[in-house]
């Protein structure tokens, strides 16, 4: 690692000071599980000049649900998701979206607000830099994406714009269907803004001085059904070749509401608006589902090596669908 | 079987066991000298350049910094075969080539350094493809080297060393034929068997013309061998080896990381210590060898195959320093693996401007086979034979022959491997779950599942010579003197258990010396599955040798003849008359006494290892997920059960039946950089993942050595990767002929992603 200057910010406000002073030259550390690794094998174009640990940061790591909202501080370990009772009863989609993360030892350090804020997996952009590198691209201002042409068999099939990377976080995706918000703090006070808004082809919607400070998830119905799907080559210590969150309101064997994201298809989340208006006043059954599969990737446009994904995006929606249904 | 012996075949402790467990073993990256300094590389962003100028005075200027090379400041030393690759080049040939070395009092005093060092390249064009490395007018990665294609033959092999397989009347053979079936096929996902310690070594020069290493290899005197070439024979080099973390035949050989540590030492008079990251390890490490061929197989209804014919393309990377022994030995273990009186088998050794290859476990055997079982299985379909029965019936039996490495005929003289594969059958189910080609084996839903079979064996377990020493002290202990180091399968323990069984002594009174080259005689290593019977003979001959000079000294003394006597726990008898005896200070106790073993090549005998698999393949999504692996094979008397049973359990890792599944190395077909070097996207299995492993391992005895053992070594990893295409193959019900069998390829085959160009071409 190269020398860099350490702050312990006490306070939100001291942290976004910090980030505002350093003008994108400092960054949060929480978890650190990929900060470390990218600062390690120096792939990022700048390196920072400073590291701010808001772990210390008191508040932030709390799951409350009152009045309706569903509140989860940035610091919340991604372990503490996983066996969370009120997530697990309630909200079992974020909670299964928590699970397919990493590894139990990554899951205790890695925080929700770190799994929303990490950066791509493109193996271009992530490229070491003592093997001959950093590959220059769009994400890092300097050139064309080399993955329109290159490998993309992991990048995006729909939303990409001028980077092609996809938006690697599993609880963005649970949250997305979940209606969440992401709660930001800056310079100008706290603002909100839908999970499915936060992230664009570049990175996300974070201004100067900024950092994510928790979740905010309306209330479910209670009788929602939910399911995280997650298409790996290798169960653990995998990032998602799709991703499908899914939380259905059935009434009278008739959908009543519909819900789905889909995710690492593109540089965000993406609502499968198409599947949800399809199914809802419908029966749920494997017809149904297989047209949302349908409809969600109507809009998809592989690359030249991904179009398998959008096969398995398809499949991966209708059988969220199903695992809804009625035992 | 075992009931004879004291040691042999029972469980007993690794004698390092508890040293790794606890973090005591040092390995080489805990080892730290004084005035130790530490060195980084600077490699190439380019496939294929000239270095016009490479500015070092920023770098040197930095504090800390002790010495900063380029190929200018170098000799012109060379590796390869032959040895044509500069250890430090004006020439880069690959993404990820050595440009500069850097020593300097911290690793990150080093790093920070090379960042400093201005490199100025002319950018040539760069060629990835083999078949596009052949055209006319393709880039040339070597003068010496026309048309990229690598000199072949192997020196050490001798002058007749195996470059092709060529015998009998291919044309009289394809008449015979009740079939013909040809076709191109590939295996060429390169791989990295990925030990879990990277590459690394220490290097002390003193001057004028000596240097130590201290290494983290599998046979770490031939580094010094080796080495010695490399620097034109004009460096004394001594190797240390220590346990080593994995290796699985890459570690074989580190030269590169070696000369570099080695010039940089030489350049500062300090120790150098020089380890590879695992990106380094992944993106500049070597890698399995590519394989392509183009070939025509005959065959009769019988399951007896007439003829073989083809060209074999292997990309080597941008050099070969083991392809032409990998393409020898793989063209000696294809004929144990299929019986044929025809063949015109031929073999080209390619350069592309990517890392290179080198050693794998499956040594040449596996890439060939991996392609070959494809082609004779479209045979087997039109013929409607069972791959189980082809495969019993072509392998080795007792009588058969063929020409090995050195081009030299041999007839098999070792144990007839069909009970072991039919008792492996039995095991597994073979008869019940085989349906015919292309048929799964169990539908539900949308998954189905599909059993293929694969087999491997390899001549190489009596290869190369050996050389050990034992010596006997007065208080009834004995030390073993021999350069091998531990890379994980508990050979040296083995060998300690050896010496014990034939001094009959406690397993404790037996020590083993440091792999110090200085001090140990020749001795080629635990390559291949030469460990149990070549460097056991050996160790044991060495242990006999002792033993009879012991006797040879105590025989006057108990007025007996030395061929009257034996010997247990420290004491010698007279076998007729056990109640005279004089413990082993009878020798004197200012005395030792040494026995000396030596193991000189045999390429009669040969391993088998026979694979069944099972996957689930998902319909709907493409993915294959394995299931079940049974493994069975004959091993001669078991030493180690444990052992043993690691090294059958090794079969999925280490490029072995998870190339056939998600391991690969992803290279950019333009640019030529390695995309996966890293722990997440070089997919690679992990606990939470095994399938049923059922090791079946029959204990015929072997007219090897004392023991009767052959061992398994090497070839738990090669029957598998062709045995998961059969398995998918038959599960989907249509070819699949690429490795790994990605989702996106299963989807291909069932025409639910249209088809791409699959290979990349010239940049």
């Amino acid at each position: 690692m190269r020398p860099f200057t350490h702050f312990n910010a006490r306070t939100i406000k001291e942290a976004c000071e910090l980030l505002a002073e350093y003008d994108g030259k400092a960054v949060l550390n929480a978890g650190g599980t990929d900060l470390l690794s990218t600062l390690k094998e120096e792939n990022l174009f700048e390196y920072p000049e400073a590291l701010i640990n808001i772990k210390k940061i008191a508040g932030l790591d709390d799951i409350i649900e009152s009045r309706g909202t569903l509140r989860i501080g940035a610091l919340t370990k991604l372990s503490s998701i996983v066996s969370s009772p009120l997530l697990n009863g309630r909200y079992p989609a974020l909670a299964e979206a928590a699970r397919t993360v990493a590894t139990p030892q990554i899951r205790n350090a890695a925080t929700i607000g770190g799994n929303l804020c990490q950066d791509v997996r493109c193996w271009y952009y992530r490229y070491p830099r003592h093997i001959g590198g950093p590959i220059l691209c769009a994400r890092k201002g300097k050139a064309p994406c080399l993955a329109v042409k290159g490998d993309n068999r992991y990048h995006a099939v729909m939303g990409g714009k001028k980077c092609f990377a996809v938006c690697p976080s599993d609880t963005a995706v649970a949250l997305a269907a979940l209606d969440g918000e992401i709660k930001i703090a800056g310079p100008e006070g706290q603002r909100k803004i839908a999970v499915t808004d936060f992230y664009n082809p570049m990175g996300n919607s974070l201004e100067r001085g900024e950092m994510v400070t928790g979740i905010e998830v309306p209330s479910v119905a209670e009788q929602s059904r939910q399911a995280f799907l997650k298409f790996t080559l290798r169960k653990p210590v995998d990032f998602a070749i799709v991703s499908v969150a899914c939380v259905l309101t059935v009434q009278n064997r008739v959908c009543t509401d519909a819900r789905m994201a889909l995710g690492a298809v593109a540089p965000g989340p993406v609502r499968a608006s198409g599947a949800e208006k399809m199914l809802v006043g419908g029966p749920v059954d494997e017809e149904a589902a297989a047209a949302a599969g349908e409809a969600a990737l109507a809009g998809a446009k592989p690359l030249s090596m991904n179009a398998y994904k959008i096969e398995i995006a398809k499949i991966l929606v209708k059988r969220a669908i199903l695992r809804n249904q009625e035992p | 079987m075992s009931e004879k012996y004291r040691y042999i075949g029972k469980v007993t402790p690794r004698k390092d066991a508890a040293d790794i467990l606890t973090g005591r073993a040092k390995f080489l990256n805990d080892i730290k000298l004084a005035d130790m300094l530490y060195g980084k590389v600077l490699r190439s962003p380019h496939p294929h350049a000239l270095v016009k100028k490479v500015d070092k005075s920023k770098a040197k200027n930095l504090e800390g910094v002790r010495a900063v090379l380029s190929w200018e400041d170098v000799p012109n030393w060379k590796g390869g075969t032959p040895r044509r690759t500069r250890v430090l080049d004006r020439k880069v040939r690959f993404v990820g080539d050595a440009v500069a070395l850097v020593a300097a009092t911290s690793e990150e005093i080093a790093k920070e350094a090379l960042r400093l060092i201005d490199v100025e390249y002319e950018v040539l064009p760069a060629v990835l493809d083999m078949e596009e490395a052949l055209k006319p007018g393709a880039p040339q990665l070597y003068e010496e080297y026309p048309g990229n294609v690598v000199t072949p033959g192997v020196p050490f092999f001798g002058p007749k060393s195996l470059q092709e397989v060529v015998m009998g009347d291919v044309d009289k053979g394809f008449q015979e034929a009740d079939v013909i079936t040809e076709g191109t096929y590939s295996y060429e996902n390169i791989p990295n068997p990925m030990p879990p310690e990277a590459p690394g070594a220490i290097a002390l020069w003193e001057d004028p013309n000596k240097v130590t290493l201290w290494v983290s290899n599998q046979a770490s005197y031939m580094d010094k061998v080796t080495l010695f070439h490399v620097f034109n024979r004009e460096v004394e080099v001594r190797s240390i080896g220590g346990p080593c973390g994995g290796s699985y035949g890459s570690k074989f050989m580190s030269w590169q990381v070696q000369a570099h540590a080695v010039l940089l030492s030489r350049a500062t008079k300090k120790p150098v210590k020089l380890c590879m990251t695992k990106e380094e390890h992944l993106a500049a490490f070597t890698l399995r060898p590519g394989s392509r061929m183009s070939a025509k197989v005959g065959m009769k209804k019988d399951g007896t195959v007439t003829a073989v014919s083809g060209r074999w393309l292997i990309d080597t990377g941008y050099y070969s320093m083991t392809t032409q022994s990998q393409v020898a030995v793989g063209c000696g273990e294809v004929q144990i693996m299929v019986r044929c009186a025809n063949w015109n088998l031929k073999p080209t050794i390619v350069c592309t401007n990517r890392n290179a290859s080198g050693i794998v476990r499956g040594f040449g055997g596996q890439e060939l086979k991996c392609i070959l079982i494809p082609l004779l299985s479209l045979a087997m379909e039109k013929l409607d034979i069972d791959p189980f029965e082809f495969l019993k019936k072509n392998y080795v039996k007792p009588g058969d022959g063929y020409f090995w490495r050195d081009g030299i005929w041999y007839t098999y003289r070792g144990v007839d491997y069909t009970e072991a594969m039919e008792k492996g059958a039995e095991r597994f189910g073979w008869k019940e779950k085989w349906r015919g080609w292309l048929k799964p084996s169990l539908v539900n839903g949308t998954k189905r599942r599909g059993v293929g079979v694969g087999v491997h064996g390899n001549a190489d377990i009596g290869e190369d010579a050996s050389e050990a020493y034992v010596r006997l002290h007065p208080d009834g202990t004995a030390m073993i003197t021999s350069c091998v180091t531990e890379h994980g399968t508990g050979q040296r323990s083995n060998f300690v258990k050896m010496v014990a069984e034939v001094l009959q002594v406690p397993l404790e009174n037996v020590s083993l010396s440091p792999a110090d080259s200085l001090i140990t005689p020749y001795e080629f290593g635990p390559a291949g599955s030469r460990g149990t019977y070549a460097i056991g003979s050996a160790i044991i001959s060495a242990a006999e040798d002792a033993r009879r000079k012991l006797f040879e000294l105590v025989a006057p003394k108990l007025e007996a003849a030395p061929e009257d006597l034996d010997t247990e726990d420290g004491v010698v008898f007279v076998k007729s008359d056990p109640q005279r005896k004089l413990p082993w200070k009878a020798m004197g106790i200012d005395r030792t006494c040494t026995g000396y073993g030596r193991f000189d090549p045999d390429y009669t005998l040969s391993n088998c290892m026979m694979s069944f698999v099972e996957v689930e393949v998902d319909m709907e999504t493409g993915k294959v997920t394995l299931v079940r692996v049974v493994n069975a094979t004959n091993a001669g008397q078991v030493i180690d059960p444990q052992g043993l049973e690691g090294q059958l359990n090794g079969c999925l890792g280490s490029a072995g039946i998870d190339s056939a599944l998600f391991e690969e190395t992803v290279i950019d077909p333009s640019t030529g950089h390695t995309l996966n070097a890293n722990m997440i996207d070089y997919k690679w299995r992990t606990f939470s993942e095994l399938p049923i492993i059922d090791n079946v391992v029959l204990e015929t005895p072997f007219a090897s050595h004392r023991f009767h053992a052959v061992g398994i070594g090497e070839v738990a990893t090669s029957p598998g990767p062709s045995a998961i295409l059969m398995a998918a193959s038959n599960a989907v019900g249509a070819w699949l002929h690429e490795y790994p069998v990605t989702p996106e390829r299963v989807l291909r085959v069932l025409g639910k992603v249209a088809p791409r160009a699959e290979k990349g071409g010239a940049a």
